[in-house]
């Protein structure tokens, strides 16, 4: 305990051998260190005619409480937390990148076969029947040859629907219906961000 | 390790989150502070509010600093800052009563209005000082050199090892000696 003591004593003049860190662990942790340091600035600032007129010996205590009292003001965030967070950040942003952009190519790659899919298939292969329209006027269209080139014309229809009845009975349904699809997809948490879009543009484009 | 890096230590610690690092730099600076203060304010009470103010402000403040000057200079800044923005509040207030003409005269100021430290506060410091000073009478001539030339002319260990010609060990020693026998006299003071 001297030789801690000493230490102490040699602390205050602002001499400390290697182990300061170490000290000054043990004075924060040890009560009766700190009333010990506190006795030996009292000794110093009375030898130097510094004390003041009336020596407060609960001022620390009542700094000490206010402060821990203040739970409400924010506490200011450590640098070295800060410097670790930043860290932490940059490592996890480096170790999510390839993951992002894979997940991205991934997407790219998905949308790239859904819109391509149903190209790829043979005219009078049995389809998804998206649309629905009267056979008369699909077997006219594909019977028709244009000037220009090749044209095909999609027969793989497999069910009437109801849906373009409707249209033409009630203007302003196609609106309401792209605005609520727009809007589920949207809201949908399985199908966010680009995908949903693409879709949507993708069905427009096929009326 | 110097005061700049003991104290830079306890700094770097507070803003890690350790507030037991920040109560030893109160109790480090704590009757510094009070004393500047003192210049500006009178009142104790007052002095000591201001002070404690003064604390509190610097640890919302202490990641702003950066060591670019000693800890004590930026603490005694904020000090000084906080004592004079009391004062200008206080000068914009109504004073809150009146003076006759034919009084005014007499009138002091706010003397007569002082709330001084309380009695068992005076009579407790006024009893540390003559504790210590009796003890430090009563040191080996030794220990009082030693202990002298380190906290009223402010040498250090190498100075005081050369005017005292003794190993800087050995005056190591002898302040530490000479406080720890200071220490045994006042520790009943302040228990």
């Amino acid at each position: 305990m001297t030789d801690l003591n000493e230490k102490l004593s040699l602390l205050l003049d602002d001499y400390a051998d290697d182990n300061a860190d170490t000290t000054i662990d043990e004075v924060i942790g040890d009560i009766n260190l700190q009333y010990r340091t506190r006795r030996y600035r009292i000794i110093g600032e009375a030898m130097r005619n510094e004390l003041p007129q009336a020596i407060d010996t609960g001022f620390h205590s009542a700094v000490m409480a206010q402060i821990h009292d203040q739970a409400a003001v924010p506490t200011p965030a450590p640098i070295a937390a800060q410097e670790s967070t930043v860290r932490h950040s940059l490592l996890s942003w480096m170790t999510l990148k390839p993951l992002a952009g894979l997940a991205i190519a991934a997407s790219v790659a998905m949308i790239t076969v859904a819109l391509w899919q149903p190209l790829k298939q043979e005219p009078g292969q049995p389809g998804d029947g998206l649309v629905s329209a009267d056979q008369e006027k699909i077997q006219k269209l594909a019977g028709q040859q244009l000037e220009g080139g090749a044209v095909t014309v999609s027969t793989r229809v497999q069910s009437p629907g109801t849906r373009w009845k409707v249209e033409r009975e009630s203007p302003g349904m196609q609106q309401k219906l792209n605005a609520y699809l727009v809007n589920h997809t949207e809201q949908s948490n399985s199908m966010q961000g680009l995908i949903p879009q693409a879709r949507v543009a993708g069905f427009d484009a096929r009326q | 390790m110097g005061t700049n890096l003991l104290d830079a230590e306890l700094v770097k610690r507070v803003q890690a989150g350790d507030t037991g690092a920040f109560d030893l730099l109160v109790q480090k600076y704590q009757h510094k502070v009070i004393n500047l203060v003192g210049r500006f304010v009178s009142d104790h009470a007052e002095c000591q509010d201001i002070a404690q103010d003064a604390f509190i402000k610097a640890y919302r403040a202490i990641n702003g600093f950066r060591g670019d000057s000693q800890f004590y200079t930026w603490l005694y800044r904020i000090a000084a800052n906080t004592a004079k923005n009391h004062l200008a509040s206080r000068a914009r207030k109504s004073p809150g009563y009146t003076i006759d003409v034919d009084d005014a005269q007499h009138f002091e100021g706010e003397s007569g209005l002082k709330e001084y430290a309380n009695p068992e506060n005076l009579l407790l410091t006024d009893e540390i000082r003559q504790t210590i000073f009796t003890a430090i009478e009563k040191l080996p001539d030794d220990l009082k050199s030693a202990i002298t030339l380190r906290e009223i002319d402010g040498l250090s260990y190498e100075e005081i090892a050369n005017v005292m010609d003794c190993p800087i060990g050995t005056v190591r020693s002898r302040i530490f000696r000479a406080r720890d026998v200071i220490d045994k006299e006042l520790r009943p003071l302040l228990e």
